[in-house]
């Protein structure tokens, strides 16, 4: 299974420009020469407050307040490097809801 | 049966102020302002009057609480935004029984010591808009709002406010805002209006079917009142009924009379000649019953106990061959799309259920998709300014556990069992 990098797009992540960050996702990802990754936009994962939220998947990694500034990590764990555990502050029951959403192919 | 709302049958025409006048209108008021406002409110809470909008809260109540809050000035605000798919009871009342709103209006206001009621007219009732405005001038010409009504020192002013066409704009809180002159974004919860409503000040705001009960309230007391309905139910309700049954149109039924005869009386059942599927006595937003509890009692205990709720009396008919996987879809995309944007975990709530609904259209997920409703449901309940989050959850947990069939069969077929 591909991997997919999903992006919040609803109005709170929108407004702190999650559309930006989509598009620069793609651009760094493409450069990186990563080709099994797709960048997709999601309708929202419940955390407003704390988007921009980006998650990872089948792989379950969630960042969350991601600023353009933190993509180059977010590729580098794309590509094989660590974790970003700095931009992993999502309380551990939201993940585990959305998570199982995405189990079931909700995205 | 006599009505208390509409006791000539459901009015054809706009009755004009003569017509009321002559059928005893505005005697209430008169009476009324001989007496002090606590009376008012006595009679209406001894007459056990609810609120009509879909919660049902004591309206005597709701007025002793504005009227005991310190604050100055109060006001009254009848709501008629009216925008549940399928109501058409505050549009009736409202063209055809303008004076009797009217008047429940002003005696509302009288009992909580308002100085000014706003009437909250869904904008796209233009007939409703116009018949309001008519009566207003009327009844301000014959001196029944305005300064020194009757020589009483009570003066009323009343101003009509159209309401945007979106479903939270009927929310009491939005409602509040939309007259301030905002958006029509529920707010949090407390306060609650009747202490901080509008302009900050003691407000109460009632659906336009509730004020209308208030003039026969008042004028023939709480013990006739209370010989329709039942001890916890009083009076009666006006039901809206849509196309899906033969005589699709409102009727003022009293409280605990059973489903049956709603839909088989009153609507010359389902249309079609169709088998009844479900039921949803309060759409879109009650939990569905099956066509077994068809007996059951129309008011709020004997629907509570049955599993479902009342609302605001619209009433929806699933006939055999439909599948309740697409009826839900329609729910869960109307829901998803009248979320009002501010609260994240209502967007994050309503957006899910209709994507997932859709996803066990189109058979993905597997059955382990079923158990993702009450999680997402769970997670997100009590949370939300209003009760719109509350909504798509009774729908969509009480077709899955009616209708498991259905389910299945897109989510193991990936077809339709129906279409």
């Amino acid at each position: 299974m591909a991997r997919i990098c999903l992006v919040c797009q609803n109005i709170d992540c929108k407004s702190r420009g999650s559309e930006q960050l989509t598009t620069e996702l793609q651009q760094k990802i493409a450069a990186k020469g990563i080709a099994d990754v797709e960048v997709k936009p999601y309708m929202c994962f419940g955390a407003c407050q704390e988007g921009p939220n980006i998650v990872l998947y089948p792989e379950k990694s969630w960042y969350a307040k991601v600023q353009p500034r933190d993509l180059d990590d977010i590729v580098e764990h794309l590509a094989g490097g660590p974790h970003v555990q700095r931009l992993d502050t999502i309380d551990s029951s939201l993940k585990e809801l959305i998570y199982q959403l995405l189990d079931t192919g909700v995205f | 049966m006599e009505g208390v709302l509409f006791p000539r049958g459901v009015p054809e025409g706009r009755e004009g102020f003569k017509e009321y006048r002559d059928r005893g209108g505005y005697q209430a008021l008169e009476k009324t302002l001989r007496s002090v406002p606590e009376e008012v409110i006595q009679i209406v809470s001894d007459a056990g009057l609810r609120g009509r909008g879909g919660a049902g809260f004591p309206t005597g109540k709701k007025w002793q609480f504005t009227r005991e809050a310190p604050e100055q000035p109060r006001y009254l605000v009848l709501n008629g935004g009216e925008d549940e798919p399928g109501s058409k009871k505050d549009r009736v009342l409202l063209e055809n029984l303008p004076h009797l709103v009217l008047e429940g209006t002003i005696l509302g206001a009288y009992a909580i010591g308002a100085s000014k009621a706003y009437l909250y007219i869904n904008a796209r009732y233009d007939d409703a808009l116009k018949s309001v405005k008519d009566a207003l001038a009327e009844a301000k010409s014959a001196g029944y709002y305005g300064s020194n009504i009757g020589g009483s020192g009570f003066n009323l002013e009343i101003e009509i406010v159209p309401a945007p066409h979106n479903y939270v704009a009927g929310e009491d809180t939005a409602v509040i805002e939309v007259i301030e002159g905002k958006k029509a974004w529920p707010r949090q919860k407390p306060p609650f209006p009747v202490t901080v409503g509008l302009f900050g000040k003691p407000t109460s705001v009632n659906n336009v079917e509730t004020l209308a009960n208030v003039p026969p309230i008042v004028l023939r007391g709480a013990d006739w009142y209370r010989r329709f309905g039942t001890a916890e139910s009083a009076g009666t309700m006006i039901f809206s009924l849509n196309d899906d049954v033969n005589r699709p149109g409102v009727y003022e039924l009293p409280f605990g009379t059973p489903l049956r005869y709603l839909i088989e009386e009153c609507g010359g059942g389902i249309k079609g000649g169709k088998k009844i599927k479900a039921i949803m006595p309060a759409a879109p937003s009650s939990a569905f019953l099956p066509p077994e509890k068809i007996d059951t009692a129309l008011d709020h205990n004997s629907m509570r106990e049955a599993g479902s709720a009342l609302g605001c009396g619209v009433v929806k008919l699933v006939g055999e061959g439909t599948c309740i996987v697409e009826e839900l879809i329609k729910i869960a995309d109307f829901f998803a799309s009248e979320s009002c944007g501010q609260c994240p975990a209502c967007r994050m709530e309503t957006s899910s259920l209709a994507m997932m609904l859709k996803k066990v259209q189109a058979g993905q997920g597997g059955m382990p998709m079923l158990e993702q409703f009450g999680k997402i449901l769970a997670f997100n309940k009590g949370k939300g300014f209003c009760n719109l989050i509350a909504m798509p959850g009774p729908p969509i947990e009480s077709a899955i556990k009616l209708f498991p069939a259905d389910f299945q069969a897109h989510l193991t077929t990936g077809k339709c069992p129906v279409n």
